[in-house]
C-alpha cells in the first residue's frame, strides 16, 4: 500500500517513518510539509494511504481532505493533543493516532484499514465517476463524515458549495454542484433542476405536478420538482 | 425575612465547611491568625458589651426613677410617715428584679432560636415574653414589699387599676428591651452576611487567579515529546539537553501555581527552555532574538505570563507560516513601570485596543487569561496591549508598575 506522510514536522515524519518499518507493506512513496505541498502531491504519486497531521501552516488536515478530489485515499489522522480534532473522529470510523505514536496503537490501525478494505483498492484511475462504496469527506462545525456515495439521498446547490443530505445531516461539502455532478455515475444520480441533483437509489415516489412536469418523494421526505423536459428525461431513464 | 433566614442558613452550615473557611485564612499569605481565636475574641467583646449596655441601661432607669421621684416629692410633699430611704430600696430592688429577669430571658431566646426568627414571628413573642415577665416582676415587686415585709398599701388608687397599670407599665419597658435586643442582633446578622460575602468575593477571586494561571500547552508538550522520540536516534546528546529542558519547564509550570510572583529573570530561563523546545520541531522556522535590560531581570512579574505572550507569539508567528519567523523579546524600565514587549510577524486582524482583540477568538484564550491575571493582581495600573508593529508584526506589550509606584 503506498503512504504519504504529511507532517510540517521533519522529526515528526522521521519518527513515523521509523515507526513504518516494522509494516514493510506500507510504502512510503512521499512526503508533504503542508496542505498545499500535500495537495500537488496526491494529484501526482496517487497514494492509497495518508498519514494525515491536523495542524499544519496554512490549511489544517481537515481542509486538506475537503480539497482533495474524492475518491479519497485512506486516511489516519495523526494528532498530538487535539481536543477538538478528537471529538470529530468520535462521530466517525475514522482513525487518529496521538503523537508520540504508540506501535501497538499503528498496528491495530493498519489492521482495521485491512479489514474495512474488503472490496479491491480504489483504483488510482481520476477523474473517474464515484462508485456507490467511494466516500467524500464532509466537515461541518465540529463534526466530520466521511460518507459513502450511496448514502447520499440529495444535493442542494448552494453557490459554490453543495449541501449533502444524508442520514439525518445535511452538511455542506467544499466544491459546486456542478463539479460534483460530473464525478457521480448518471446511473445513480439524476439532476432534477438546476438546484438539485438525486439519487435515483432513493425515490419514493412520484407524482405528476404543474405543466407537465414532476414531483419526486424522496426516502426521508424531502420533495423534488422536476421541469417538464427534466420529467421527459426522468421518464426515460425510469423506463429503461 | 429574607436577611434572617439567610442569616439561619449561615449558622446551620456544616461543620466540615466551617472548618474550610478556617483553613483557607490560615492558607491566606496575609494572615498567620487562625479563625478560631479570632471567634473567640469576639464572643469576649460581645459578652462585655452585654454586661455594660444592661448595666447603664438599667442605670440610667434607676436614675430616671429617682429623678421622678424627686419632682414629685418636689410637686407635692410626701404625706407625713413616708418613708423616703424605704422607696429609694424598694425602687432599687424593682430595677435589680429587671435586670435579672432580662439575664434570664437572654439563655431562653438563644434556645428556642429566636434569633433567626424574622420580624413577623418575632413580634408575638416578644409581646408575649414581655407581658410573662412583667407579671413576674410585678409579682415579685409587689409581693415582696407587700406580702412579705407588710408594708402599708402607698397608692391612693385602687389596687386593681396599680396592678394593671404597673403591668403593663413593666411591659412596655420589657418590649422595649427586647426590641433593643433583637435590633442589634440583626444588625450583627447584617455585618456578619456583609463579612461573609466579602470573604466569598476573596475566595472567588483566589480561585480564578489559580484557574488564570496558565499551564504548558498539552499540545505544545505531546508534540515535544514526539519530536523527542525521534530525537533519540538522530542526536542523543541533544535529546539528553531538551528532556532536562522539558523537566525544568514542566516544573516551573506545576509550581507556578504556587506562586504569586517570581523574577523576571526566572521567567526568562523557561521561556528560553520552551524556546529551544519549539527550535527543535520547528527547525530553522523559528529564530528568536533577546533584548533585556539588566534592571529589568530583577523585577517582579506573575508567573508564566511572559511565557503565555512568547508561546502565543510562536504559535501566531511561526506555527501557522510557512515560512516561520522571528520573535523578538524585549524588556526595560520605562518611567516606573516594567515594560516587557514580544514581537512576532503577522497581522493583528482585530482591533489596536487589547480588550476587544482579546475577546476575538483569534488571539485566544491564553492572552486574554494573562490580561484577566493582571487586572486581578494590579487592577488598572497594569496594561496588556496588542499592537500592529511596523513591517508586518504584531506586537504585545506589557506594562506593570514597579513596587512602590503609583504610577
Amino acid at each position: 500500500m503506498k503512504a504519504l506522510l504529511i507532517d510540517d514536522e521533519r522529526l515528526a515524519r522521521n519518527e513515523l517513518r521509523r515507526l513504518l518499518k516494522a509494516h514493510p507493506e506500507i510504502e512510503i512513496i512521499g512526503e508533504a510539509v503542508d496542505a498545499a505541498d500535500a495537495l500537488s502531491k496526491v494529484e501526482a504519486l496517487k497514494p492509497d494511504l495518508l498519514f494525515l497531521d491536523i495542524q499544519m501552516p496554512g490549511d489544517d488536515g481537515f481542509t486538506l481532505l475537503e480539497k482533495l478530489e474524492p475518491p479519497l485515499p485512506l486516511v489516519i489522522f495523526t494528532t498530538a493533543y487535539d481536543q477538538f480534532a478528537v471529538k470529530a473522529f468520535e462521530f466517525n470510523a475514522l482513525d487518529y493516532l496521538l503523537k508520540p505514536v504508540d506501535p501497538h496503537r499503528l498496528t491495530g490501525a493498519l489492521e482495521k484499514l485491512r479489514i474495512s478494505r474488503a472490496g479491491p483498492a480504489p483504483a488510482a484511475i481520476a477523474p473517474r465517476r464515484l462508485a456507490p462504496e467511494d466516500k467524500v469527506f464532509v466537515r461541518e462545525g465540529e463534526r466530520c463524515w466521511f460518507v459513502a456515495v450511496k448514502n447520499i439521498r440529495l444535493l442542494e446547490s448552494e453557490g459554490n458549495y453543495t449541501r449533502l443530505y444524508f442520514e439525518e445531516q445535511k452538511p455542506q461539502l467544499f466544491r459546486s454542484l456542478t463539479a460534483m455532478e460530473e464525478r457521480l455515475d448518471p446511473q445513480h444520480f439524476f439532476r432534477a433542476n438546476r438546484k438539485q441533483v438525486i439519487n435515483l437509489a432513493w425515490v419514493e415516489g412520484i407524482e405528476p405536478w404543474f405543466s407537465g412536469g414532476l414531483l419526486v418523494k424522496l426516502k426521508g421526505g424531502a420533495k423534488v420538482e422536476l421541469s417538464r423536459r427534466q420529467a421527459q428525461d426522468f421518464r426515460e431513464r425510469m423506463s429503461l | 425575612m429574607a436577611i434572617a433566614q439567610a442569616t439561619g442558613e449561615y449558622t446551620n452550615r456544616p461543620r466540615d465547611e466551617l472548618a474550610a473557611t478556617g483553613a483557607s485564612l490560615l492558607r491566606h499569605p496575609m494572615g498567620t491568625f487562625s479563625a478560631f481565636d479570632t471567634a473567640a475574641k469576639l464572643q469576649h467583646t460581645k459578652e462585655r458589651l452585654y454586661v455594660l449596655c444592661q448595666l447603664s441601661g438599667w442605670g440610667l432607669f434607676l436614675v430616671i426613677q429617682f429623678s421622678f421621684a424627686r419632682a414629685a416629692a418636689l410637686v407635692n410633699p410626701p404625706q407625713l410617715g413616708h418613708d423616703q430611704m424605704l422607696e429609694a430600696a424598694s425602687m432599687v430592688m424593682v430595677v435589680l428584679l429587671g435586670l435579672v429577669l432580662t439575664h434570664y430571658a437572654r439563655p431562653l431566646i438563644t434556645r428556642w432560636g429566636w434569633k433567626q426568627l424574622g420580624w413577623r414571628s418575632l413580634s408575638p413573642r416578644i409581646v408575649l415574653m414581655a407581658a410573662i415577665l412583667s407579671l413576674l416582676w410585678m409579682a415579685a415587686g409587689f409581693g415582696y414589699s407587700y406580702g412579705v415585709l407588710q408594708l402599708p398599701w402607698a397608692y391612693k388608687s385602687n389596687p386593681a387599676i396599680v396592678v394593671i397599670a404597673s403591668w403593663l407599665n413593666g411591659m412596655g419597658l420589657l418590649v422595649g428591651w427586647l426590641c433593643i435586643y433583637f435590633f442589634y442582633h440583626i444588625y450583627e446578622q447584617l455585618q456578619r452576611l456583609q463579612v461573609e460575602q466579602l470573604r466569598l468575593v476573596a475566595n472567588i477571586k483566589e480561585a480564578e487567579l489559580r484557574a488564570l494561571k496558565a499551564q504548558v500547552n498539552p499540545h505544545f508538550l505531546f508534540n515535544s515529546l514526539n519530536s523527542l522520540r525521534a530525537l533519540i536516534e538522530e542526536d542523543a546528546p541533544r535529546a539528553r539537553e531538551a528532556v532536562t529542558r522539558l523537566a525544568s519547564m514542566l516544573r516551573y509550570s506545576l509550581q507556578s501555581g504556587q506562586l504569586e510572583t517570581v523574577t523576571l529573570e526566572e521567567e526568562l530561563r523557561t521561556v528560553e527552555d520552551y524556546l529551544a523546545l519549539e527550535q527543535i520541531r520547528h527547525e530553522n522556522r523559528l529564530r528568536v532574538s533577546w533584548q533585556i535590560a539588566a534592571a529589568a531581570r530583577t523585577q517582579i512579574v506573575p508567573p508564566m505570563l511572559v511565557q503565555t505572550l512568547v508561546e502565543n507569539a510562536v504559535k501566531y508567528g511561526v506555527s501557522i507560516r510557512r515560512e516561520g519567523g522571528e520573535v523578538m523579546i524585549s524588556a526595560q524600565i520605562e518611567k516606573q513601570s516594567l515594560i516587557i514587549s514580544v514581537i512576532n510577524p503577522g497581522e493583528l486582524t482585530a482591533p489596536s485596543n487589547a480588550a476587544s482583540a482579546l475577546a476575538g477568538s483569534s488571539t485566544g484564550v491564553g492572552l486574554r487569561n494573562a490580561s484577566e491575571r493582571l487586572k486581578l493582581l494590579y487592577g488598572d495600573r497594569a496594561t496588556l496591549r496588542l499592537f500592529s508593529a511596523p513591517a508586518g508584526c504584531v506586537s504585545a506589550v506589557v506594562s506593570i508598575p514597579l513596587p512602590g509606584s503609583s504610577a
